[in-house]
């Protein structure tokens, strides 16, 4: 018998049991990729204007049907650690810019692809990961060289219309004109004069019934309620906002009130009562029509309010209460006083109105500027709305970001295959192996207009050919035609089809930042999910080593 | 170890491309299936026993869909569209998601035969603006009449809406209570929860009224109500937010005495804050007092000794009907109080209806509220009827504010079609087929209608096809003669308002399915498992 040697434990017998550990090219690097592409590949075909919407039903079965990236992510529930990186990066690009964040998935997955081919040839994850980050610096270079549009004037409603629209086409195609058109008028509407523009500013409320045309802006703000008390409607009106109760003070200790004698019983409440009444009064005297409280108002205030024609209205949000002593331009009071002239606000109307068969309050501003406004959404199904919402929220984070660069590159995918040539040239330079990295980040960006030409069932090779045919005559903002059968290439600028410049050049490096970190992986060690119950805020604790 | 590639929670269900757009569409199919023979005039009910044992019968497409309880993803879109239509107009729920489902059946082909959704869902919004604009074009305008002929319109409008009911046979008589109804409202706003509906069972249909003013179910009463007066003329209304009762004036109150002479003064200071409250009531002059909170038997008997009227625990909502109608204010203090905030009517009574006793106040200075009083046999009977009569309460509410009036009976329907068909053959391109495909789905309303009535359908669409063809825009299906007519002559109206928001409703739905080609269901958040072991406690590694 041979001298029984025991073999030296590998790395999986010295984890704990259950714990998994994948390392090396073939099963790490591969197997992130391959996830990688799986998942580019669910949100690829909802890029673009002929993007398909996908219907998502989360884990509180709440319906979504959208084609917006950053809301199929966030409900997609990844679970892989090296999806997650790109669910990141996208993510990333919504708090930074607010839209492209398919683009950012669309373009990490291609570039990923890409590798996995170099890969197979031989050449090092690191390498790649060199090659890829020369390519980014060089299309960062060349970017500012494409701009072909700059809206000087963001308060012209024309100029901006014709920012947003192809950041609202790709999510409502046929109706982003209208839209694009409402967004331009509620962002221009509340642009302050010094300060930034504040996405939050700019409110939408969603209303069952009619259709999309039908839904307009406010200056101003539309909340669902209904008002408290007798008095429906005012104009030129004065108002008071609190955050307490209106009604008698209560304390916040828990006291008992002690009563010695009979009289002290009789007068108890009517002293209660002419208090609160004064109290009231005074609000009155001091010319508010409206009082706006954040908590409930009490019968015996009521009583009151409507005694001396006031009219209540109650918010049950903070932040809704917040942001309308902003529209209204007064003070939040946390006690029942009576406001001083600095702390009242003004609103020219106040009224109860009937949307659909859903009653709203509105305050509106007429004459004096608002600082919130309002879009009202009609449309016919919930989630149709919810659509029309996101489309609405990407379209005010591109003026956001119009408000901060208003330079523009053509869209449609010219700007990518602009990219893409240029570099082709530039590897040619390249002495290293990072050429092939460099040759692949170039086919890497043609997924743009490939995955545009392909969820509109054209022939993808085919477009790409014409639009390269395009550049190569100097034309370098031709794009992918949308609206054509055959797969033409037209002129992006002339069409209108633009895109922020912020939005591609964050758009690529986030792509590349999350590929080239996904390259660079090459051992994962999963620990053995714990037993019990998921920790709360985040599911699934997986180590990306 | 195999490397595991799950990129998605485990559980998730993921289904995706042309298969699961086409299961999309027969799933709405099926829904369609199920309301689409209530539609019209000779419509079936449905009978429905939802999950509480509880029967339902209901011509209402929307009441239908909600019941229904679907739970399939895309169907659910057509429960939303007809939810949308209640909201918006109230009427016309059943031929909203009938007319989504046709445009999804006759599109279907197209899908499978490859053509790519986007562009059928162009075609589909070139269908809504044409149908809309022809709509549009159509719509008889009928502003600034006397307000009789307005009257007369209004009951025509409700008469069209009620005739696919089940109350029917009654339509005249409801159509006027309706529109009276209606018409006493505030303005601009006709705010429906003004117009009260009570339910009483026994009588027949016929015997249902209005009162302008309102009507409520006696409440509750203490001894001594038996010596109150029932019937006044010309009185004054106290109402009231108060409790007529010995309480507790403030729940945190304690007393802590120390003699016994004062103990007796507490127990008379609290009889005294009672009948203080009560003397004001007298002395402000009212015959009536009506409280949201109870009205005790010491109350009572005091009312009963000076002639006035009490009630307690009257429903918020009537109270505030109430005040409306009779002027007033709902008071929480009894302190001074003054002569306007007094409601004031004509008469007040107590009145038998069926088994039940009301009070009904009438002759109300302000009347902007008003009570219908619904009678009837069975109770599922009585539920429907007031749901048809709160679809003919919208559609009036909506002609007033935008009076423009198309013919109904699939007349408008077919002039639809038609014009979707001459545009069809205009456009180049798929566009074309897909358009003509729309409009040969807009004649599924008045296909719907005649078969609902037994009648040859494909017949009379041949001769309404032609009836259209030449010119004559108002011809639809006459269900009484099985025939066709001019449905404007016939007075078959609806708002078209209603057929606008059904075009665009159906449309959005119909673009939204369509647009789906991806479904993806994630694993219900399940309920945290009981903990196992919890894997603590193990000695550390190494």
């Amino acid at each position: 018998m041979a001298l029984h040697v025991p073999k030296a434990p590998g790395v999986p017998q010295m984890l704990k049991d259950g714990a998994r550990m994948l390392s090396g090219i073939e099963e790490a690097v591969y197997s992130n990729i391959n996830a990688c592409k799986q998942f580019a590949k669910s949100v690829r075909s909802a890029y673009g204007p002929n993007g398909m919407n996908k219907m998502i039903i989360n884990h509180i079965e709440k319906q979504f049907v959208t084609s917006d990236a950053g809301t199929i992510i966030r409900e997609l529930d990844v679970e892989h650690p090296a999806a997650k990186l790109m669910v990141l990066a996208s993510q990333m690009q919504d708090s930074e810019v607010g839209d492209g964040t398919n683009f950012v998935i669309v373009l990490s997955g291609s570039l990923l692809e890409a590798a996995e081919e170099l890969l197979r040839l031989g050449v090092t994850p690191s390498e790649i990961a060199e090659g890829y980050e020369q390519a980014l610096d060089k299309c960062l270079e060349w970017l500012p060289e494409l701009v072909c549009h700059e809206i000087k004037d963001y308060k012209n409603v024309e100029a901006v219309v014709a920012g947003i629209r192809s950041s609202i086409m790709s999510k409502q195609y046929g109706n982003e004109d209208f839209i694009a058109r409402l967004v331009a008028k509620a962002c221009i509407a509340i642009l302050p004069e010094k300060t930034t523009f504040n996405v939050d500013n700019v409110r939408i409320c969603k209303i069952l019934g009619a259709g999309l045309q039908q839904s307009e802006v406010l200056s101003g703000m539309v909340f669902k309620r209904e008002v408290e008390g007798d008095i429906t409607s005012v104009t030129k009106a004065k108002v008071a906002v609190y955050s307490c109760p209106v009604d008698i003070t209560q304390t916040e200790t828990k006291g008992t009130v002690l009563i010695k004698t009979a009289d002290e019983l009789l007068n108890f409440s009517r002293g209660e009562e002419s208090l609160l009444e004064k109290q009231i009064k005074e609000i009155a005297d001091a010319g508010i029509k409206v009082v706006v409280a954040g908590a409930k108002f009490g019968d015996m205030a009521l009583h009151f309010l409507n005694k001396y024609g006031l009219m209540a209205v109650r918010l049950n949000s903070k932040f809704d209460l917040r942001r309308l002593a902003k529209t209204v331009n007064a003070t939040v009071l946390p006690r029942l006083t009576t406001p001083t002239a600095d702390e009242q606000g003004y609103c020219d109307t106040v009224k109860v109105d009937e949307v659909g068969d859903t009653r709203v309050v509105v305050f509106s501003m007429e004459t004096s500027e608002s600082r919130i406004s309002t879009v009202v959404i009609r449309g016919s199904t919930d989630n149709y709305m919810d659509d029309i919402e996101r489309a609405i929220d990407d379209g005010v984070n591109t003026f956001k970001a119009i408000s901060r660069d208003g330079r523009f590159l053509p869209g449609a995918g010219a700007t990518e295959i602009e990219l893409a040539q240029k570099l082709l040239q530039y590897a040619d330079t390249l002495p290293g192996l990072e050429q092939y990295a460099v040759r692949k980040f170039a086919v890497a960006l043609e997924s743009i207009p490939r995955a545009l030409a392909d969820n509109s069932g054209a022939n993808a090779t085919e477009v790409i050919n014409n639009i390269y045919k395009a550049h190569k005559d100097g034309k370098k903002t031709y794009g992918y035609d949308i609206e054509s059968d055959s797969g033409d290439a037209c002129d992006a600028k002339e069409k209108g089809v633009l895109d922020a410049y912020l939005l591609k050049s964050w758009g690529i490096k986030y792509a590349v930042g999350a590929a080239t970190t996904i390259l660079k992986v090459n051992q994962i060690i999963m620990a053995k999910r714990a037993g019990g119950p998921k920790p709360k805020a985040a599911p699934g604790s997986d180590d990306e080593s | 170890m195999q490397p595991q590639i799950l990129v998605l929670k485990e559980g998730t269900d993921q289904s995706q491309g042309k298969p699961q757009l086409i299961s999309n569409i027969n799933a709405c199919q099926l829904v369609v299936d199920a309301v689409r023979t209530t539609l019209g005039p000779r419509g079936m009910d449905k009978l429905i026993v939802d999950h509480g044992g509880k029967a339902v019968i209901s011509n209402d497409g929307a009441t239908i869909m909600k019941l229904l309880d679907i739970v399939h993803p895309a169907a659910k879109t057509l429960v939303d569209i007809a939810k949308s239509q209640d909201a918006e107009v109230g009427d016309g729920t059943t031929s909203v998601v009938i007319l989504a489902g046709e445009l999804l059946k006759r599109l279907k082909p197209f899908v499978e035969d490859g053509v790519h959704p986007r562009i059928i869902i162009r075609a589909l919004r070139t269908v809504s603006r044409l149908a809309i604009e022809r709509i549009q074009e159509l719509a008889v305008k009928i502003e600034s009449q006397s307000p009789e002929e307005q009257k007369e319109l209004l009951r025509k409008c409700a008469a069209t809406a009620m005739s696919s009911k089940l109350i029917h046979q009654q339509k005249d008589h409801f159509s006027k209570i309706v529109v009276d109804a209606v018409l006493s409202l505030d303005a601009p706003l006709l705010p429906l929860d003004m117009i009260g509906i009570k339910k009483v069972s026994g009588g027949a249909l016929e015997d249902s009224f209005l009162v302008s003013g309102v009507a409520f179910k006696k409440t509750f009463s203490y001894a001594g109500f038996e010596m109150q007066p029932k019937s006044y003329n010309d009185c004054k209304i106290a109402l009231l937010n108060i409790e007529l009762e010995l309480k507790a004036e403030r729940d945190n109150a304690q007393i802590r005495l120390d003699n016994v002479r004062e103990y007796q003064k507490v127990v008379d200071a609290e009889w005294q804050i009672l009948y203080e409250k009560l003397a004001a009531l007298h002395e402000s002059g009212a015959n009536v007092v009506l409280s949201m909170l109870p009205i005790g038997d010491v109350a009572t008997q005091y009312f009963a000794d000076r002639d006035m009227f009490c009630a307690g625990r009257v429903v918020a909502e009537d109270l505030r009907r109430t005040q409306r109608a009779c002027g007033g204010a709902v008071l929480s203090s009894v302190r001074d109080m003054k002569p306007e905030s007094l409601g004031r009517c004509a008469q007040f009574t107590e009145r038998q209806v069926g088994g039940e006793r009301y009070n009904i106040f009438t002759g109300c200075p302000a009347a902007k509220a008003c009570t219908v009083v619904l009678r009837g046999g069975a109770e599922q009977f009585l539920e429907e009827t007031e749901r048809s009569l709160h679809d003919a309460i919208m559609i009036v509410r909506r002609t007033i504010k935008n009076d423009a009036v198309v013919a109904g009976g699939g007349a408008i329907d077919m002039e639809i079609s038609k014009r979707l068909r001459d545009h069809s053959r205009g456009v180049a391109g798929k566009e074309q087929l897909l358009v003509a495909a729309a409009a040969r789905a807009f004649e599924a309303i008045p296909r719907q209608l005649a078969d609902n009535a037994g009648l040859d359908a494909t017949g009379l669409l041949n001769k309404l096809r032609q009836r259209h063809h030449a010119g004559d825009v108002w011809f639809g299906i006459d269900i009484q003669k099985e025939d066709i007519a001019d449905n404007y002559v016939n007075c078959v109206w609806e708002p078209a308002v209603v057929k606008i928001n059904a075009v665009t409703a159906a449309c959005e739905a119909a673009t939204q399915i369509l647009s789906v080609d991806e479904t993806i269901k994630n694993v219900k958040g399940e309920a945290p498992p009981q903990m196992p072991g919890r894997g603590m406690g193990r000695p550390r590694m190494g």
